[in-house]
């Protein structure tokens, strides 16, 4: 470097690098808003486009795998950016992070990573696993510092006890969250007893605080949790990507943790007021049952005995009117008489009537 | 198994359900009934003591998740 009338000269490198040098001083890091334009990827590797607003336009460049969701020209955004003097002289900024800003480009960025993870399968109904029952151990991805948190823990102590819960503690919204929320998903995943489900949580708020939860790269780690996963963001009308791809979606955190166990109460008002008194009610049954069986025995045995009474006495009656008829009293009484001894001329013998017993002697015998 | 395992309560819960299903069951036998309904109520009460009495054990882990 040689000095000419007070002024440096420098190589053109040098003051490249000079240049990158003050601006790295003076600003590290830079957030800028501006809309897409002239976006596109070259070699599937390096991500080029414009930013810029109605007076100004400024080069951007980042890597593809930098790119957290679909950018299209005409999408606002605010990027975190290096600025930088490229070694051809064009200035540029060295994008670390991009964030869609206002509603329209929340939406359609979100309506084109849901198109194509749906192609790929990841929203699937054959992919959804079941929660388990009862969870022994639970995961919690959230900020302990959310209202959606304290919601999520108060109902699951309130429904259900004796569950091993340890919480990852992240960001939920910002530019930070999702690597976050993926490295707490990660940590659960490689545990050597991983939690039985890993629940993510986190109270309403604006589509803009919300979009977290649509980052490609989270919504895939989700995708791909060996412990199925859970997941109550935002209120019900709020739709995350990260909703479509979990194993069970939840409308807000604390429909998660009713989700998540059952409800004590309700358990034992189950045991105590319908279970136990529907044994009692069948033991009253079958009671009733058996004495009104033993009673209609009883009817049968006792009709039976009547029957059969009945008839013996019937039967008596009938061999008494035989014996009767047999009856030589009777004979006697219709006008004829009985006569004993031998009959032989010369014998006496006894002839009886009704009225008179009568000695007589047989004089003749005739044979007919 | 403690007295507040979850795993004990669960498995209680689900003893309980079979027991009470066998007074709808085509094996209910009156002999056996008064017997099992008393065991039906000791369980009842073991799990709704149970039930009331346990905690969840909630750990914020110390592990840093803003750093790769």
């Amino acid at each position: 470097m040689e000095n000419e009338k007070n002024n440096p000269i420098f190589s053109v490198s040098d003051f490249i690098a000079l240049t990158n040098q003050t601006l790295e001083y003076a600003y590290p890091r830079v957030a800028i808003e501006g809309e897409v334009a002239s976006f596109k990827i070259n070699q599937g590797k390096y991500v080029f486009f414009d930013l810029k607003d109605k007076q100004g336009s400024i080069g951007c460049f980042m890597m593809a795998w930098q790119l957290r969701m679909p950018i299209e020209d005409g999408m606002k955004l605010v990027v975190v950016a290096v600025p930088k003097l490229t070694q051809w002289g064009k200035f540029s900024l060295t994008v670390q992070a991009i964030r869609l800003s206002g509603e329209g480009s929340l939406k359609k960025s979100f309506e084109l990573l849901k198109a194509k993870l749906d192609k790929e399968g990841l929203f699937a109904l054959e992919r959804k696993r079941s929660l388990p029952r009862i969870p022994g151990r639970v995961g919690v991805i959230s900020s302990t510092q959310a209202a959606g948190y304290a919601d999520f823990i108060k109902i699951l102590n309130d429904r259900w006890g004796g569950m091993t819960i340890e919480v990852a503690h992240v960001q939920v919204q910002g530019t930070e969250a999702p690597d976050q929320m993926i490295r707490a998903l990660k940590y659960f995943n490689e545990q050597e007893l991983p939690p039985d489900v890993v629940v993510i949580v986190r109270g309403g708020g604006s589509a803009d605080d919300l979009s977290a939860f649509n980052d490609e790269l989270l919504v895939r780690e989700v995708a791909a949790s060996r412990v199925p996963t859970l997941v109550g963001v935002g209120h019900e009308v709020d739709e995350s990507l990260v909703d479509l791809v979990a194993d069970v979606a939840a409308a807000t955190p604390s429909n998660a943790a009713q989700m998540l166990v059952p409800d004590r109460t309700e358990i034992i008002h189950r045991i105590r007021n319908v279970q136990l008194v529907g044994a009692v009610r069948a033991v009253e049954l079958h009671s009733k049952n058996l004495r009104h069986h033993i009673d209609q025995a009883m009817q049968r045995a006792s009709q039976r005995a009547e029957y059969e009474i009945t008839t013996l006495l019937r039967t008596l009656v009938e061999k008494q009117r035989l014996v009767a008829q047999f009856d030589p009293a009777r004979v006697l009484s219709r006008g004829y008489a009985l006569l004993r001894g031998e009959v032989r001329v010369g014998n006496e013998i006894e002839i009886e009537t009704q009225e008179a017993i009568i000695k007589a002697e047989v004089t003749k015998y005739d044979k007919k | 198994m403690t007295k507040n395992d979850p795993v004990d309560v669960t498995s209680k819960i689900a003893q309980f359900d079979e027991l009470v299903e066998w007074f709808q069951s085509e094996e209910f036998a009156i002999e056996q009934a008064v017997d099992k309904l008393r065991a039906a109520d000791t369980l009842a009460t073991e799990i709704e003591q149970q039930l009331t009495a346990i905690k969840n054990d909630i750990t914020v882990l110390k592990q840093k998740f803003d750093q790769a």
